[in-house]
């Protein structure tokens, strides 16, 4: 299918602690692998998935961390003119939980204030170990005005939902903007990348 | 916290300017394994840029010049063996001297409260602005002390109550917080919120003298600054210049957005005026004459082949551009135009310089836009870190605040063979690159670094007005005096997201002869006025106001030869800092050097795959059946 053959395009950001799983969702749902073993993969930037929804054809570029998170060292260009980003614990993992107000700053601080947010506890295959109780992540995520979910890479669960329903949102918000057309502020992803510039020659 | 860092690397990088970031793209996109750390919590060094608030707090880092680290870190002088030996790297940055910041906005207590807010993250705090019920809270006074490590006490008895509006400024507050002064190195911070008037005493504002409605505060630019980037360098990307040309060649371009310079302005006899460039501009240009406008076009015509035509400036190679453009037939504007605005030279370059740049200038008109240069959204900062990201994703591996000791050295052969880190562990790798701030004393003994002065306002109107507010410009002041530097004057507009709304944020730069406030001081002078005085001053008004001005210099270490650091292994190589030019091809021309140097043959910083490549069609691999759309519809709505 050719680039331009779709209604929507939207730039999905990951986030969260190294180890959660974040790499591992992208892969399972872009390429429906779940790959042993961790690390990112060499020379991929972002991910990209074309989906349908309501007969609409939705563009989704998924961008991982390349790895920057595990010594706290993430670009704030990585934010920059994300439509949503989903925000990663480890279930099983208590300091992944209590990482995630860090994370909320850096947001608060990098992303666009238009920003959707999501919430995801990863690693629900491995109920057994579960440290983090789905109670206490729907609190925080309803403190925070964040949607919740959790999911499995391994198994699959919840990982197609969790980006088409992100993929609906994305779209109603994109819907809602052209309505309420505020030229006031200046939003990211107003400039443009070099090659969408046009030329205009001195002669 | 770093648990789990790797020791064996190729490649070490130590520093995340320009340079160094381009070259861990550089090297790790060719297969190095690649670490790459800065000291600092921030990407950038001095190529970074900050919030207002992450301004704020770099300045007071420099304030404190401490040197800091002795306590928390292992030796690591037991750490070294009998065959090698360490070179100490700095830890004290003195990059950066003679910082002065000028707060032309009321700080009234309002202002205080939410920026103790802002810093402090307590939300209790914010219950009321009115002073009387501030004071009732000794408590909050003495945070406010503590916060700010006043030694004035504010008792209610000094506080004239009022029955209007009162205004106050808390002297005793803002002394220690704005007032402080030092000397030398140290930073100088003034504040004209309560002029001249005697400064151990509150002052209660007259009710006539009240604020208008739509005044900007410095809570406004400590809160609304949060979202919005400014940048320690100003710099410009040349449409054809080899920055831009990396970023496109290399994809990195992906990473950041661009905005157009809208207009080239230029100034004479105390008026900022716009410089036409292209065809069009000269054509539509108002102040031009008809004949005015022939002849430039003629001259910028000849200037875009002028190697074709030797005969029209081979006379002239031993003259300055400027005795030249005299010679042209040209007009005293036009040829101010030329020499100031288009080539943005100094009087004294040669024929052949002016005529280069003039050409340069011309050729990188066309390519994106009205005039030759681009501004990056969220200002210059962003593209080292676009640079990181790509060595990231080709493997590299990131660590700010991560603090070097030394170098060490194998005796025998005399090369680098680790540096030991501030946790004394030993990282191993086969090449060093270290930006030049953080070498020592020691090496750096014979090094005669220049300096450069910078001036960074925050200004409530553009330096030219027209319809639009949403203008970035560049502006040339020619030297007051011949053998001074002209000041290169930047000023960008909110949609940049270097500024908030209904603000400008300005950028001065030169050549330092002096302390930045005492070369760039005349020239703001010119252009702007301050914030207090509008009432005063009718005539004044006219010029944009000054919000906010913080000047400092900045030490250029661009042009130091490698063998003037003195004790440096074969395989350590330095990049330095971020040079005066307007343009990014110093640090360009450095990283690709240094590249081909280290790999020679290897080629820097090809495109990678195009992720576009690896598309995963969903439309034969919904899992879901046809229909479930609706019912995720369905459910977000009852959700909110
Ligand atoms: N059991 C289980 N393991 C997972 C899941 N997702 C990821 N992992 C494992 O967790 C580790 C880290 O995953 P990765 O995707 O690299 O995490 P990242 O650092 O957040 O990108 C790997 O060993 C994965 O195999 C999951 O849903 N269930
Ligand atoms: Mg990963």
């Amino acid at each position: 299918m050719s680039m331009e053959d779709y209604d929507f395009l939207f730039k999905i950001v990951l986030i969260g602690n190294a180890g959660v799983g974040k790499t591992c969702l992208v892969r399972r749902f872009t390429q429906g692998l779940f790959p042993p073993g961790q690390g990112a993969t060499i020379g991929v930037d972002f991910m990209i998935k074309t989906v349908e929804i309501n007969g609409e054809k939705v563009k989704l570029q998924i961008w991982d961390t390349a790895g920057q998170e595990r010594f706290r060292s993430i670009t704030q260009s990585y934010y920059r003119s994300a439509n949503a980003l989903i925000l990663t614990y480890d279930i099983t993992c208590e300091e992944s939980f209590r990482c995630l107000p860090e994370w909320l700053r850096e947001i608060e601080q990098y992303a666009s204030n238009k920003v959707i947010t999501v919430l995801v506890g990863n690693k629900i295959d491995l109920a057994e170990r579960r440290e983090v109780s789905q109670q206490r992540a729907e609190e925080f995520s309803e403190a925070q005005d964040m949607y919740y979910l959790e999911t499995s890479a391994k198994e699959s669960d919840n990982v197609e939902k969790l980006f088409l329903d992100l993929a609906c949102r994305l779209i109603s918000e994109a819907r809602q903007n052209t309505l309420v057309n505020n030229v006031s502020s200046p939003l990211p992803g107003e400039g443009k990348s070099i090659s969408y510039l046009t030329c205009c020659n001195f002669n | 916290m770093a648990d789990g860092l790797p020791t064996e690397f190729d490649v070490v990088i130590i520093g995340t300017g320009l340079p160094e970031s381009i070259l861990a793209a550089a090297c790790s996109r060719s297969g190095q394994r690649v670490l790459h750390i800065d000291s600092r919590s921030y990407y950038g060094g001095n190529w970074a840029s900050f919030t207002f608030s992450g301004l704020l707090s770099w300045l007071k880092e420099y304030q404190q010049n401490s040197d800091i680290g002795d306590k928390s870190t292992a030796t690591w002088q037991d750490l070294i063996h009998e065959t090698e030996e360490a070179i100490t790297l700095h830890r004290k940055d003195e990059t950066i001297q003679h910082t002065e910041v000028f707060c032309y906005v009321r700080q009234d207590m309002d202002d205080n409260i939410e920026e103790i807010d802002d810093l402090q993250k307590n939300p209790s705090l914010v219950t009321s602005g009115t002073l009387s019920k501030l004071l009732d809270s000794a408590c909050l006074s003495e945070e406010m002390h503590s916060l700010y490590g006043t030694s004035h006490g504010i008792s209610a008895k000094e506080i004239p109550k009022n029955d209007g509006e009162i205004l106050l400024e808390v002297t005793g507050i803002e002394e220690s917080q704005v007032k402080e002064k030092y000397y030398g190195d140290k930073t100088c911070i003034h504040t004209f919120a309560d002029g001249d008037k005697d400064e151990n005493k509150p002052i209660v504002e007259d009710n006539t003298d009240l604020p208008k409605r739509n005044r900007i505060t410095y809570s406004q630019l400590v809160k609304e600054g949060r979202k919005f980037n400014i940048d320690l360098v100003s710099k410009l990307l040349y449409s054809q210049g080899l920055l831009i040309d990396l970023l496109i060649k290399s994809n990195v371009s992906r990473y950041a957005e661009f905005k157009n310079v809208t207009r080239i302005l230029t100034f004479r006899e105390g008026k900022v005026e716009q410089v036409p460039c292209s065809r069009a501009d000269v054509f539509n240009n108002k102040e031009l004459t008809m004949v005015e406008k022939r002849m430039l076009m003629k001259f910028l015509t000849f200037c875009l082949d002028y190697e074709q035509h030797p005969d029209e400036y081979q006379d002239f190679t031993q003259c300055s551009f400027s005795e030249y453009l005299k010679t042209k037939k040209l007009t005293p504007n036009l040829q101010h135009f030329v020499l100031h605005s288009i080539a943005m030279t100094e009087s004294s370059c040669t024929t052949i310089d002016g005529l280069k740049a003039t050409k340069n200038f011309l050729q990188c008109l066309g390519r994106f836009g009205n005039t030759p240069f681009l501004f990056p959204l969220y200002g210059q900062g962003e593209i080292p870190q676009c640079f990181c990201r790509m060595c990231a994703v080709f493997g590299g591996i990131y660590c700010l605040r991560h603090k070097v000791q030394c170098l060490v050295v194998d005796k025998e052969s005399g090369r680098c063979k680790a540096i030991i880190d501030h946790f004394g562990q030993r990282i191993n790798a086969k090449y060093f690159i270290v930006e030049d701030s953080y070498l020592s004393e020691e090496t750096c003994s014979n090094v005669q670094y220049k300096q450069i002065s910078r001036a960074v306002l925050i200004t409530d109107q553009s330096v030219l007005k027209t319809d639009s507010d949403q203008h970035i410009s560049i502006l040339i002041v020619p030297p007051a005096e011949p053998g001074m530097c002209a000041v290169r004057v930047t000023e960008l507009c909110s949609s940049t997201m270097t500024c908030m709304k209904d603000t400008h944020l300005v950028h001065l730069t030169c050549s330092s002869s002096k302390t930045a406030r005492e070369d760039l001081e005349s020239v703001v002078k010119k252009l702007f006025t301050p914030y207090a005085e509008t009432e005063i001053d009718r005539e004044e008004l006219t010029k944009p106001r000054l919000l906010w001005a913080l000047y400092f210099n900045m030490r250029d270490s661009s042009g130091i030869s490698r063998s003037s650091y003195s004790g440096l292994p074969s395989n350590v190589y330095v990049c330095s800092g971020p040079d005066c030019a307007l343009g990014n091809e110093h640090a360009v021309k450095q990283a690709e050097t240094l590249f081909q140097e280290i790999f020679p043959g290897e080629e820097f910083c090809p495109p990678p795959p195009n992720p576009e490549d690896i598309v995963f069609d969903g439309d034969d691999k919904q899992p879901e059946a046809p229909g479930t759309n609706n019912i995720i519809m369905a459910k977000l709505e009852s959700s909110e």
